[in-house]
């Protein structure tokens, strides 16, 4: 049998916001250059932005991040720990927690299991305690249960906890993606696109969802978007990035009337006539 | 139909239920003539080694083509301790852990690879296996095969051999059934049905799909020798053709057959296993493949989810007849909810819904 990974609490170490740091972080995909010389730093409890064009790079350095990708050079320390390279289970111990672009819901599954997923590294025990069902697993898993069913009725999702995922629309499964993060008890926070699909409702519903976890929890948030309605209102600061260069660094609102960024993302001539 | 879901959840009418059941599982072999008591032992004995396939295929997802090659060895195990005198209880632990270690050590090569190989390298194992069992006939007994007779029963019980073995058989085959129950519910289940849908979400989650595969595989291979313990017990006799690889497509089919990912389709499909053969059989001697083949497409192409699903479908059909359209127009229920215009409605919607399933189950 397995020796059974080292698990954390049911009380949730993670309490504490994480910091995250790049320096000179690069990836390239055979000749590409998808990333270059990429540095910056996340301070703890910060909602920071990651914006740029499409192609610009975003999503690869959201996947170095959350270790899907390995970059090619660089360092990436999360609460100062190296992770670059670190196989993306293990990101999930350092407490680390990702939604994705295209929600990864188990559709079969009720929405309840969903949001326990996120529960995993929070349960102790062995495949050999949960087989004998133990008691300190049963009530582990009575506990996580009670917990995730809670987080459902905050956000008003109650009335589905039962329901198959696959059975809520596009929008709901954002939300269900994110309860199931939070489950987690992250101590940092990828939200990858979390705008795309969704209606004007939805996004503003989201906003609020966002401040109000900030507002209770220690937790640091990193957010990969193009809505730029949605960063100037939540995040501190952001990196724009552009053909995998970081272009410049500030409030979303510098981002904004930076003229580089209006030639990125418009073209050169509309920047000039804007200009 | 209603009526029946909503008297089986409450906890009470549960438990007698299952009292009642294990009551009739004791007393059943007293009464039932003995070739009835030896088709149930050998559903038992196939029931467990589906048990294990679907741990591994059904709920992680991973295709084990050689699940007979555990069972083989776990029976060649068991003849080999019988043979060599050893306590009968050490002979059941042998069976379990020898087939386990041995599962645990393809799982580490072959989950490393990914993507099919598994399925290869379990293909690669009751082809290599026979040929092996054939040649170690100091182990074995080569191609005549070796037996073990240990499931007599004893003077001081009063019983038939057949009831006894059938005893033998239930004491293992429920406590593999209620362990596995409780793997699949809880952190495991889950960690096995993410891997399943989708690697990248279980390793977000903490989960590593290599491990967790190698966990499926290794409780597979245990169960696969607790299978071949059972045979043993039963037909007390064992040879390479115990593992061939036609066996193993076989308990495959009788897993999809029962209900892939389900505790009780593994039930059903060992009973799948032993009554297809005699029914086909019955029919017609000559035409046994066809008739079985025509059974699995038949089971595949009205049940996909298996037999296990047959409630839930004749539920489904009841109420299409007693409601052929849903209130006020709204999507039926197997369907998603399509793409919301304001969150108000997508509410609405799925208040109603959520009404119709409250008063089902």
């Amino acid at each position: 049998m397995i020796a059974p990974i080292p698990s954390i609490d049911a009380t949730g170490r993670y309490r504490v916001a994480a910091s995250l740091s790049l320096k000179g972080v690069n990836l390239h995909f055979g000749g590409v250059k998808v990333l270059q010389e990429v540095s910056f730093h996340v301070e703890p409890g910060a909602i920071f932005g990651l914006v740029g064009p499409n192609g610009a790079g975003k999503t690869s350095l959201f996947n170095c991040i959350s270790g899907h990708y390995k970059p090619n050079s660089g360092s990436i320390t999360i609460s100062g720990t190296e992770v670059s390279g670190s196989a993306p289970y293990s990101l999930a111990r350092l407490g680390l927690a990702r939604t994705f672009q295209q929600p990864a819901l188990l559709l079969h599954a009720s929405v309840l299991e969903n949001v326990l997923l996120g529960g995993h590294i929070r349960l102790p025990g062995g495949p050999v305690s949960w087989a004998l069902r133990l008691p300190y697993t049963a009530r582990a898993e009575r506990g996580i249960r009670a917990e995730a069913l809670e987080l459902l009725n905050r956000a008003g999702l109650g009335w589905a906890a039962n329901l198959p995922a696959g059975e809520l629309s596009h929008g709901l499964h954002k939300g269900v993606e994110l309860w199931r993060a939070l489950l987690s008890k992250p101590a940092l926070l990828l939200l990858d696109e979390p705008a795309a699909g969704l209606s004007h409702g939805e996004v503003e519903q989201f906003i609020q969802t966002v401040r109000r976890i900030r507002a209770e929890q220690d937790i640091t948030i990193i957010i990969v978007e193009h809505h730029m309605g949605l960063i100037s209102a939540l995040t501190d600061r952001v990196v724009v990035l552009d053909h995998g260069r970081k272009l410049m660094e500030g409030t979303a609102a510098e981002a904004q009337s930076d003229p580089r960024v209006i030639e990125a993302y418009i073209g050169k001539d509309a920047a000039d006539d804007a200009a | 139909m209603r009526t029946i879901s909503a008297v089986l959840a409450n906890r009470s009418v549960r438990a007698s239920l299952i009292a009642v059941v294990a009551i009739a599982l004791i007393v059943a072999p007293l009464i039932l003539p003995a070739f009835t008591n030896q088709t149930l032992v050998r559903i038992g004995v196939y029931a467990v080694a589906i048990l294990g396939l679907n741990i591994v295929m059904g709920y992680t997802g991973q295709v084990n083509l050689g699940q007979i090659f555990f069972v083989g060895l776990g029976a060649y195990v068991a003849a080999y301790g019988v043979n060599h005198d050893w306590n009968i209880l050490l002979v059941f632990v042998a069976a379990c852990v020898i087939p386990g270690i041995v599962g645990l050590f393809v799982a580490l090569a072959a989950a490393r690879l990914g993507g099919l190989a598994i399925a290869m390298v379990t293909i690669a194992l009751p082809i290599v296996g026979v040929p092996l069992a054939k040649r170690l006939d100091e182990f074995t007994g080569g191609s005549q095969g070796t037996s073990a007779r240990f499931t007599d029963a004893p003077d001081w019980s009063g019983l038939y051999n057949d009831q006894w073995q059938f005893y033998i058989v239930l004491l293992v085959t429920a406590a593999a059934f209620l362990l596995a129950r409780n793997l699949v519910r809880g952190r495991y289940g889950r960690s096995f049905g993410v891997v399943r849908e989708n690697e990248a979400v279980a390793a977000s989650m903490g989960i590593s799909p290599y491990r967790t595969k190698v966990l499926a595989f290794t409780v597979a291979s245990i169960f696969g020798g607790a299978s071949g313990f059972l045979y043993l017990a039963a037909v007390q006799y064992t040879s390479p053709e115990t593992l061939s690889f036609g066996h193993s497509i076989s308990l495959v089919a009788a897993m999809v057959i029962g209900g892939a990912g389900s505790i009780t389709g593994a039930l059903i499909g060992g009973a799948y296993y032993v009554f297809v053969p005699q029914l086909t059989n019955a029919i017609d001697p000559n035409l046994t493949a066809i008739s079985q083949g025509a059974i699995l497409l038949a089971v595949l192409f009205l049940l996909p989810q298996g037999l296990v699903s047959l409630p839930r479908v004749i539920r489904r059909l009841a109420r299409r007849r007693t409601a052929p359209s849903t209130p006020s127009g709204k999507p039926p229920q197997n369907s998603p909810v399509h793409h919301p215009t304001t969150e108000a409605a997508v509410r609405e919607g799925l208040e109603t819904q959520r009404g119709k399933i409250d008063h089902e189950d």
